[in-house]
């Protein structure tokens, strides 16, 4: 029970294509980088793995570009620096406000970009000890073959509880991916599916590799409910860009974390909203964020809160970038 | 030579005297004692809830290569548990096992691969039988019993009347009853569980290290439990990261340690997870609570009846105990001429709660706290009024006859209402921010410990040899509270001498006297005693020493900042080392004695369970929290903390400023998030991310001050100064979020989302009242 550290294998690439080719080589390799979230559940027995293959020495993956035409952030940067780039900050608040708003400033120095877009969902049925899990008979996202969450149900609810990648939608974000096959780019929402035991669209043997973010061409926030104002995952977490159009409207867009197993990107908000809104279109922005989440009980704390919360979150996004939009 | 400036050490602010090694890194906790070629210890516990264990096969994991020993309930029959009456445990489950994680088998073997290997190899049957997991459904009529002979699940009622409450009531103005309920919480203290034992095989000797806050009950409990004499037994308690009760009692894997080193007849380790540090509990149970208050106009409380039911978990643990404090300390506080109280403790299939910082006192005084403040605004009292009218004139004995020697709770209540700028900022606070008040107590020490035995409550020895250090040996476990630096400044300051020329060895049962250990806020109170009578033996000695050289009458002769000297003349003087050296010469090194016994009047009334609550001198607080409530997301900030503790007097000021803001943060981790949950009786919280404690990011600025009221007995006047603030934080927050957002709420603790529920329950009233109205 006091579940001690297995034993593996550390590779430590030099080249993505070398990073690449190692997670071929070993059957049921795994990437690794910060750790913060692999490291907790090799220990929980959630993870089984004897090679790792740390990428942290792969130069390509370390780069932080900031140009006229956009931003790239190469998946191993870590979220402390992120969060301290001042530029970074003004152009793309919600990137910088969502990094400096994971976990702790310890877990921060370590945790990567990657890794926070690629965390593992999470549940109270399944961040448990293995003896916890094996009493339980285990669940639908990991040796069993039941959703506690949802037992009805077919598929895992496990919610992912990322904190940048609402942020990065929102202003628009494009991931790089590598792998046995080449080189791909999506859009960072084609990189989750809604289903907690396979929450990310990557291959077998790719990698993130980088995001790419156009210009900023928004004024953007990220805010996140917890129960501690550290440490703790998003309940819920609502990152918002507005974008003015300079007479009296603005296009609206908002992504949301916490609540499913994949970032939801909040549909129906293809019409101009008036800025400031009134409160009948902050009534509508709620419901369509009450509407549009589904939260379930993977949280102590109850799923009618998080769904509440995430809709109070919107709002309060919205009317404090229409009020920025005017200054 | 030039004598050391002469400076008192008790009242002046003295860093812990064991602090540099805890910064520095040096010092060594159980888990980090060299182990060398010890067996790695595991515990198998128990998936099931409730069960016969029908089937038991240890044989494969016997076989094993590398497993040294398994052991399983066949090898202790004896029972175990802190209180002689209520002693229905066992180190491994025999026959049924009563809660998800009870252990069950046990191995040691050469690493810890090794050791999880054979914990799988273990096989298991139990039969299940039906399972509670709430207090309600373990007393329903038809629940099966989790223990012979206790109907109801139902460990102990407890029904206390003092005074005519029906007169009181009667004779009230405004009567009021309500519900409170209150999580269980766990102390989450920062040192997981940890052991060391090693059997010596050829002598038949046993020696433990552990993390204990009472080796002196491990040491008997071993005796007990190993059949084994306890002279050849050895308990050492090293550096210890925390208690809060944790560890107030012998605890299974303590035994379970030692039992394995024997059967392995070796050295075994056994260093528990977090998660098995959780699920060894002896938390603050889950407490429900109906209280109804009498109040007169003026806010004179005339009558107060108290309903309680504790979930207490499987086994009994300290349970008689935590569910009369609840109705004892009901007294003590106010003068409240009429009280009745009705007390049950329930078993159910959880881990056994025991007890925790404020035992007892917390949840009830959470409830009475919030009441009193609701009925003072029904009766346009401020807070502070409705508490001041209702205050007790020490000296004096409460109704359940209890000891009040000294209360300096007014005196608290001025400090922090000046501080906190109350009558100036109350009710002019921006909307969703409010001020809150509440006061609290505790004992100094429980005036009868549980193994009555009629032998001093504490002893301290003190060594003088020649190289004139004093060396304090005693058996007060230092947890990290601080009970080494306070005995150290207690000699100091009564022998005169500088806190350096001081060693105190502390909680080693081959070296230091016996000590009952570190529960109830007794150490300073009983230990701190012994100290100044120990230092007093030892200095009649020294001065009869001096006398004999200055060739002075003993009386005249006094010693400050380390040098002797005859009273009135200034030539005539030694120092302290050429003191001692002559008092060496007349009788070899020196060992002296000093005791502490509890004076009788302090020992309680003649009730059955009148020990409980009864102490020498209680402690007093006030304090007020600054809150504001987000509307939107439920969240609450704890702005600031103003608290006010009568510690009697401060022998070491820093250590009280400590004592308080931690017992303050702690009451404030109850009231915002801190809470087990279990599903189907598996601890969904037994990790410190979902275990919340809070973090840096929730603490507010907490402003002590201390308020000295002298007590007649303390030691220099001194009181408990470590849990008496804790039970006033929680009612004071839940007073402050209803100055701020107009909702009383019922439930700790406030997490986000209760709050939130509170807040949309309003708005929901609100529309429909807005409906009726318009049709």
């Amino acid at each position: 029970m006091s579940e001690p550290m297995p034993d593996f294998v550390l590779l430590r690439p030099g080249s993505l294509d070398e990073a690449v080719a190692d997670l071929e080589r070993h059957a049921g390799s795994r990437f690794i980088a910060g750790g913060t979230d692999l490291i907790a559940n090799l220990r929980r027995g959630l993870v089984e793995s004897e090679v790792l293959v740390d990428i942290t020495g792969v130069p390509e993956l370390s780069r932080l570009q900031l140009g006229p035409d956009g931003l790239v952030i190469g998946a191993a940067v870590t979220l402390a620096r992120l969060a301290a780039h001042v530029e970074i900050g003004r152009r793309y608040p919600a990137v910088a406000q969502a990094a400096e708003a994971v976990a702790g400033p310890g877990h921060r120095t370590a945790a990567t970009v990657g890794g926070n877009l690629c965390l593992d969902t999470r549940c109270l049925y399944y961040n448990q000890s293995h003896w916890w899990r094996q009493a339980n008979s285990f669940c639908l996202k990991y040796k069993g073959d039941t959703c506690h969450v949802a037992p009805q149900g077919a598929r895992c609810r496990a919610a992912f509880a990322g904190d940048l990648a609402p942020a990065l939608i929102v202003h628009g974000a494009e991931v790089e991916i590598a792998g046995p096959g080449g080189r791909r780019r999506i859009a960072l929402e084609e990189l989750y599916r809604n289903d907690g035991a396979a929450h990310l669209t990557l291959e077998p043997g790719e990698l993130l590799v980088a995001v790419h973010l156009p210009a900023a061409d928004v004024l953007s926030a990220y805010a996140k409910v917890r129960v501690r104002g550290s440490i703790d995952f998003p309940l819920a977490g609502v990152a918002m860009g507005l974008a003015p159009d300079g007479g009296g409207h603005a296009r609206l867009r908002v992504a949301i974390t916490g609540t499913d197993s994949g970032p939801i990107l909040l549909s129906c908000l293809d019409e101009p909203w008036a800025v400031p809104p009134d409160s009948a279109s902050l009534a509508r922005l709620d419901k369509l964020v009450q509407k549009q989440v589904s939260p379930m009980r993977t949280t102590t704390a109850s799923s009618h809160y998080r769904r509440l919360a995430a809709a109070a979150l919107a709002r309060r996004l919205f009317s404090q970038l229409a009020a920025r939009s005017e200054e | 030579m030039t004598p050391p400036k002469a400076r008192r050490a008790a009242g002046t602010r003295v860093p812990l005297v064991d602090g540099i090694e805890k910064v520095t890194g040096r010092a060594l906790f159980t888990a980090d004692l060299a182990a060398g070629d010890a067996l790695v210890g595991r515990i198998l516990r128990s998936a099931a809830s409730h069960g016969v264990i029908t089937r038991l096969d240890i044989s494969r994991a016997l076989a094993l290569p590398g497993v040294e020993a398994v052991i399983t309930g066949e090898d202790c029959r004896h029972p175990y548990g802190v209180l002689p009456i209520a002693m229905n445990e066992f180190p491994l489950a025999r026959g049924k096992v009563r809660y998800r994680g009870e252990p069950i088998a046990a191995v040691a073997a050469r690493d810890a691969a090794t050791a999880e290997k054979a914990l799988a190899l273990i096989a298991v049957e139990i039969e299940p039988l039906p399972a509670y997991y709430t207090a309600e459904a373990a007393r329903d009529a038809g629940a099966v019993l989790l223990h012979e002979g206790k109907p109801g699940n139902i460990e102990r009622e407890v029904h206390h009347a003092f005074g005519d409450p029906a007169a009181g009531f009667a004779a009230a103005d405004l009567v009021c009853e309500e519900r409170f309920h209150c999580a269980e919480v766990n102390h989450a203290q920062m040192e997981p569980h940890a052991a060391l034992a090693e059997y010596d095989d050829a002598r038949g000797q046993l020696t433990l290290h552990t993390v204990s806050q009472v080796p002196y009950y491990t040491h008997l409990h071993l005796a007990r439990c190993l059949e084994m004499d306890a002279s050849r037994i050895r308990v050492v308690k090293p550096f210890v990261g925390g208690g809060f009760g944790s560890r107030t009692e012998a605890l299974n894997f303590e035994l379970i340690a030692a039992l394995l080193a024997r059967a392995a007849r070796g050295r075994v380790r056994m260093a528990l997870s977090r998660e098995e540090t959780f699920i060894t509990h002896r938390g603050r149970p889950e407490t429900d609570i109906r209280l109804k208050l009498g109040l007169r106009k003026d806010g004179r409380i005339t009558a107060c009846a108290c309903e309680v039911v504790m979930r207490g978990g499987a086994y009994a643990g300290y349970g008689i105990v935590t569910i009369l404090y609840a109705g004892a300390l009901l007294h003590g506080i106010y003068d409240i001429p009429a009280v009745s109280y009705d007390g049950y403790r329930v078993y159910a299939n959880l881990p056994p709660c025991g007890a925790m910082r404020g035992h007892g006192t917390v949840d009830v005084r959470h409830a009475f706290e919030c009441l009193l403040d609701r009925m003072a605004r029904r009766l346009s009292l401020d807070p502070f009024a409705v508490r001041r009218v209702n205050l007790l004139q020490a000296p004096t004995r409460t109704p359940n006859d209890l000891l009040v020697n000294s209360y300096g709770l007014e005196e608290c209540l001025a400090k922090v209402e000046a501080a906190s700028g109350w009558r100036q900022r109350k009710g002019r606070l921006p909307p969703g921010r409010g001020l809150g008040l509440a006061c609290s107590h505790y004992v100094s020490g429980a005036a009868k410990p549980v193994h009555w035995t009629g032998e001093p409550h504490a002893v301290v020895a003190l060594r003088l040899d020649f190289d004139g250090a004093v060396t304090a040996l005693t058996g007060a476990p230092e947890i990290g509270q601080g009970s080494s630096t306070m005995v150290a400044i207690a000699v100091a300051e009564v022998l005169g001498i500088d806190i350096g020329r001081i060693r105190v060895v502390a909680g080693d049962s081959a070296i230091t006297p016996k000590d009952n250990g570190a529960y109830s806020s007794r150490i300073t109170f009983m230990v701190g005693n012994a100290a100044i009578d120990a230092a007093r033996r030892l200095r009649d000695v020294l001065i009869q020493a001096a006398a004999g050289k200055l060739e002075a009458r003993p009386e005249d002769v006094a010693c400050e900042g380390e040098v002797f000297s005859v009273r009135g003349g200034a030539q005539s003087s030694l120092a302290f080392a050429e003191v001692a050296k002559a008092a060496i010469a007349i009788d070899g090194p020196i060992t002296v004695k000093g005791t502490f016994t509890t004076p009788p009047e302090a020992q309680g009334g003649r009730h059955k369970g009148g020990a409980v609550g009864s102490t020498m001198g209680f402690s007093y607080a006030a304090q007020v929290v600054e809150a504001s409530v987000d509307s939107d997301t439920g969240e609450i900030r704890v702005e600031k903390v103003w608290a006010a503790h009568d510690c009697g007097f401060a022998i070491n000021p820093l250590a009280v400023e400590g004592q308080v803001q931690g017992s303050v943060w702690m009451g404030m981790g109850q009231a915002l998030s801190e809470e087990t949950r279990y599903v189907e009786g598996l601890p969904v919280h037994a990790s410190l991310l979902e275990y919340r404690v809070p973090t840096i990011a929730e603490s507010p600025d907490i402003e002590v001050a201390i308020v000295e009221s002298n007590d007649p007995l303390g030691p220099f006047g001194a009181k408990e100064a470590g849990e008496g603030a804790l039970s006033g934080f929680p009612p004071a927050l839940v007073n402050a979020v209803a100055d701020a957002i107009g909702i009383d709420l019922d439930e700790l603790p406030l997490t986000p989302d209760r709050v939130l529920e509170a807040l949309v329950e309003r708005r929901r009233r609100a529309r429909l009242a807005e409906t009726r109205r318009a049709s």
